[in-house]
This record gives C-alpha cells, structure tokens and sequence, in this order.
C-alpha cells in the first residue's frame, strides 16, 4: 500500500497573519491539533485574544479605502495569481488537508478543487459586480444601481472543511472591494494557514485578507466588533441560531450562518440500483460522514420487499468492504473521526438508537484500522427499522451512521423529510421525471439531489439551506455572495 | 488491489513511467532507433500528465469519486524490461503498450461513474496508443 508523503514535518508553530505580517499570537493559552489518523501532534495553536482580533479588524479597515478604489479588474488578477499558485501547490494543500482532517486524499483533492472554484468564480468579478440601469424612468431621469464594498468582513470557519468552506466567502468579499478576516476551525488550522503563504505570496496587499486563530474569546470580539460589517459561520445550529446570528444580527452586521442538517435521501422502487448504491456509500460515509451535505436517514419507499432487501443488502455488502485507515494511504475508501470528542458523540447516538430499538444491522464500532491508534477512529454503522420519532432519526449524528427508515409512498417520505427541523439536503433516487419533480417541488430544503447522493453546489450557485439549517437572508457562493458582500446603491440623475 | 481513484492515477502514472524508461533505456542501446524511441518515451510521459491533470481539474466532493464499483488488479498490469535483439524488446514493446491500453480501457469503466472527463481521457489515449504500434512495428 502506498502511504503518501507528509509534507508536514514536526509540530507548527502556528502564527496569525495581520496586515502582512506573521505574528505571533498574544493569547498564552493554546492547544495542540493532531492527526486524528496517527495521533501525532502537528500544530500548536493559539486559542486567540481581543488583541488579535482588534489588530486583524484594524488592519482590515485601514486596507479598506485602497482596495476599494482599486479596480475591480484588478483585483481580480490577483485571484488569477491566487489561483495558479494553488494549482502549482495542489498537491501538498490536499495533504495538509488530510493530515489534520483525516479524510481520504481523494476526498481533501476534491475539497481543494472546490476552493480553487471559488477562487476562479471571483477571478470574474468584473462582470458579476455590474449593477443595471433604466434611462427615463421619468422624461430626462436616468436611474442606476450600483454594487459597493461595505468594509471589513468575517468568516468563523469549521472543523470538517478547513480549506474549502473560507474560500466560499473570502474570494467574494474581496473581490467585490471588502477587506477580510478568517478565523479557521483551531482544530484544523492549517490548511488555512497554507492558503495565506499562497495569498502573501500572490501579493494581497497588506490588511486586506487576514487571519486570526483561536477558539471562543475571538468569536465574541468579531462579533461584537463596530468595523465589522457582516460574518459568514458554518457550524452547529445551536451555535449559528443562539450565538452568531443573535449576536451578529443585533447589532445590525450581516449573517449568513450555515448549519446543521438531518438529510434524507429517498430511494423509490424504480429507482436503478446500479448507481443508486455508490451514490449513496459516497453521501453516508464520504468524510466519514462529517459533512453538512451528507446522507443521514435513507428512506426506502414502497411494499417491494424483494427490491427493498435487494438494496439494502447490496449497500451493507459494500459498506463492509468499505478500508478504513489513515487518508494518505492511497487505498483508503474511509478516515477516522477528526477528533476524539466527535467520535465518542456518534457512540453515543450508536448506543442510543439500540436502546430505542433500532435494528443495527452494521456494527461501526467493530471494525479493522491496521496498526493506527484507534483513538478516532470508527467504522460505518447501519441502523434498519428506524421510527421518524428516535433520537437517531431527528439529530445530526456527523459521522459515518446510515438509518434506514421505511415509507408506504412518496407522500409519506416527503412528509418524513419536511417534518425534520432541518432544511439543507434531500435527495431522490427514481426514474421517474413525476416522483422527481414533486419531491423537488414539495420538499422544503435548501439543496436537492435528483439521483445524485451529495447535492453540493458548485461555487457559481448559491450554496442553499433552509429552517434550521440557515440563518441569514443570502446565502454562501454564487450571486447571493456577490449580494452578501455589496451594498446597493440607487442613484437617481437628471441633467437640466 | 485498485479501490480509489486515487490509487487508479498513481498505477497510470507508473505503469507510463516504467513504459518510457524502458522505451529510452532501449533507446540507448539502439541509435539507429533512438529518435523513434525517445519519442514514444516522451508521449508515455505526455499521456501520464494528462491524466493527472484531467483528474486534478475533475475531482470534486461534489459528487461520489472515491470508491470504484469493480476494484481493479494491479498485478493484471506488468510492464516488462526490454531485452534481447531490436527486434524481440519492440515486441515485448508492444505487449507493454497493449498491458497500458487493456488498463487505460479498465480504468475508463471504472472513471466513468466517477470522473467522466477522465474516464474519455483513458479511451482517449488508448486509442493513441494502438494507433502508435504502427511506429513500435516499423522499427523492426
């Protein structure tokens, strides 16, 4: 088996990036981020102070009036030099990547890649920043809109996409003439910290993007923060409804926190099972599971018990073969848990649906790692016979754990997906254009799948979320970011 | 045993290194055929980076690419040291290529479900290389 290269050698003082420079934190409190896969220590990360973030916000403000005033078409190239120096160091941000996430090297290419989109969608700034006009709203008045910077914005980014999920705000907002602060996940500090050599490197002027580690204490000061003008969070909906958007949205800033997700993935009888299994394999267990987009409960629709068992029997064969072990290991179908709290929380929930009587037909908490600590490490597990009532069914697991619930028709699964509190993903799996067009039309989530597993979206369409899974008006990529980091001006001009 | 797609790059990567080693090492040995092999040597190379970089441009979390439906066998895939007269190492030649473009077919199933760019890449260069065998042969 061949195990990739570590490109990180020994443990990283992590340092902040403010108005250029690398500095150090004045926090004196810190943790350690480990590799969840081999459990060695790779960064030392500062838990961050008031200090740091004022003088992060600081530098951002001040950056603010020139990059404002300069054009939109430049700064755009550099996102084009941004964007040819991630290409050129693809590779080793992917291994980065997996070194402190632990998912698959397939899996952290795929999440660079789609940073790297974002970064191109801004690269074409110029044309996505045009406002409209209409001469003679009245004989001899022309009326104008036009799209403006508003200042310093935040992002709070999580554990499970550490690269990936900054670039869907940052690129935007600065590319649209804001300045930025990025607060990475203190869990997986540094894919972030790659992405800022590579934004020093392309030579971002001073204060423009910045970035600032730490845990809590930095959370409440961007929060509260007079300068900053609005704030980007993925995470926890306790967090995103009760702290961010509460905090955030009172003292007038923008938000758009995105948050947790229960997604059902439906399959009716005529679905084709051939690409239906892989779909699904990939939407339960991809990132072990840890991912807002994954697959949480399948619903399997209809009285066809030969069909039904079909399914369900060739999924668990395939899920058994499913290797688990360190991502770098290029073999390796699935990572460990990022950390040790996170796993011992899906054992809890495992527990919890046997006690409530779940059927668990695939035992995760048995499984094979190789010679790796088993500190994080946790198989995929597959309850049968959940009830839309048990704990299992209604709260966001976050890890490699598939409930299989059963509906008589397609009415009955689409009321099982809206009487969730979430509203991020759901997908269907049919032949049918009908079944397919209703559960689009009826479901009240932000990201459908038809016949597709993991329905993310690309970094040109917004990146949707309803109920309890967003809080905010506009949401992350696409045009609602371009609306997100701009004010709109309407100028209305008559010239006697 | 091939069960990413990942893995799957890497085999490709290695299976046209080793091709175009063997292609240049020939290639020393044989002046008269020098320029022909480097050639071929260098196209291997070509095709290598090609790929890699269809998959690198293709990869997404967006959709399932991880895990191949039908894992496939790395041994099932040898490339073979050229020896012997002009004549028997461009025929071991040419069973080198054939090994590249059973694989380049094989890993092309597989891909399509995944990466369908890089699954047409593979078709793509498996036919380039059947039609360099006319080349390898006149050589002989």
């Amino acid at each position: 088996m061949v195990v990739l290269d570590e490109p990180i050698k020994g443990v990283v003082e992590v340092k902040n990036y403010i108005d250029g420079e690398w500095v150090e934190s004045s926090s004196d409190e810190h943790r350690m981020a480990v590799n969840p896969a081999t459990m060695k220590a790779l960064a030392k990360v500062p838990l961050g102070s008031a200090e740091d973030v004022r003088a992060a916000v600081d530098a951002a403000r001040d950056a603010f009036p020139m990059w404002r005033r300069t054009t939109p078409l430049t700064r755009s190239r550099y996102f084009f030099r941004l964007k040819e120096l991630l290409e050129q160091h693809f590779e080793s941000v992917s291994r980065v990547c997996t070194m402190e996430h632990g998912k698959t090297i397939d899996e952290s290419r795929g999440e660079v890649r789609r940073g790297i989109e974002n970064v191109e969608v801004a690269a074409g700034i110029p044309s996505l920043m045009m406002g409209y006009n209409l001469e003679d709203i009245s004989t001899g008045i022309d009326e104008i809109l036009i799209k403006q910077p508003m200042g310093v914005f935040a992002c709070m980014a999580p554990f499970n996409f550490p690269f990936m999920v900054p670039l869907w705000f940052m690129p935007t907002a600065v590319a649209t003439g804001n300045t930025y602060v990025i607060k990475p996940s203190p869990w997986t500090p540094l894919s972030m910290v790659k992405l800022m050599e590579l934004v020093e490197e392309a030579g971002f002027p001073p204060g423009v993007i910045n970035m600032v580690h730490g845990d809590v204490k930095p959370v409440q000061v961007i929060l509260e923060h007079p300068d900053v003008k609005g704030v980007s969070f993925v995470g926890s909906t306790k967090i995103g409804r009760d702290v961010i958007y509460k905090e955030a949205a009172s003292r007038g800033k923008r938000v758009q926190a995105q948050c947790g997700a229960k997604n059902f993935l439906v399959v009716m009888p005529d679905a084709d099972v051939e690409s239906t299994v892989p779909g699904l394999l990939s939407s339960f267990f991809g990132n072990t599971g840890q991912r807002c987009l994954a697959g949480a409960n399948l619903v399997m629709v209809g009285d066809d018990r030969k069909f039904i068992d079909g399914v369900l029997s060739k999924i668990q064969k395939a899920t058994q073969g499913i290797r688990i072990g360190y991502g770098l290991e290029e073999g390796v179908q699935m990572g460990p848990m990022q950390a040790v709290p996170r796993k011992n929380r899906v054992l809890g929930l495992i527990d919890k649906g046997v006690e409530e009587g779940a059927k668990l037909k695939l035992d995760g908490r048995k499984f094979d790692c190789g010679s790796y600590p088993r500190d994080c490490f946790l198989g995929p597990s597959i309850f049968n016979d959940v009830q839309p009532d048990m704990t299992i069914a209604k709260e966001e697991i976050f890890g490699p754990v598939m409930s299989v619930l059963h509906a008589q028709d397609l009415g009955e699964a689409i009321e099982m997906v809206n009487g969730s509190s979430y509203g991020n993903a759901a997908s269907i799996f049919t032949g049918s254009g009908k079944a397919a067009r209703r559960f689009q039309y009826e479901v009240e989530c932000g990201n459908i799948g038809i016949n597709i597993g993991t329905a993310a979206p690309m970094a040109f369409f917004p990146f949707s979320g309803m109920k309890d899974s967003f809080f905010g008006d506009l949401h992350g990529q696409g045009r609602d970011a371009v609306d997100f980091f701009t004010e709109s001006k309407v100028v209305i001009q008559r010239w006697p | 045993m091939i069960r990413t797609t990942s893995q799957l790059i890497s085999l490709h990567a290695r299976l046209e290194e080793e091709a175009a080693e063997k292609l240049r090492g020939l290639a020393q040995r044989h002046p008269e055929a020098a320029e022909a092999l480097n050639r071929l040597g260098d196209e291997n190379m070509q095709h290598r980076d090609t790929v890699a970089r269809v998959y690198r441009e293709g990869v997404t979390d967006a959709f399932e690419v991880g895990y191949l439906s039908k894992p496939l066998e790395e041994g099932e895939y040898v490339i073979k040291d050229l020896k012997g007269p002009l004549n028997e190492a461009i025929e071991t030649a040419l069973l080198n290529d054939d090994a590249v473009i059973r694989f380049c077919h094989d890993a092309s199933r597989d891909a399509n479900q995944l990466i369908p760019s890089l699954s047409q890449t593979f078709q793509r260069l498996a036919k380039r290389k059947e039609r360099r065998k006319a080349l390898l042969e006149s050589l002989v």
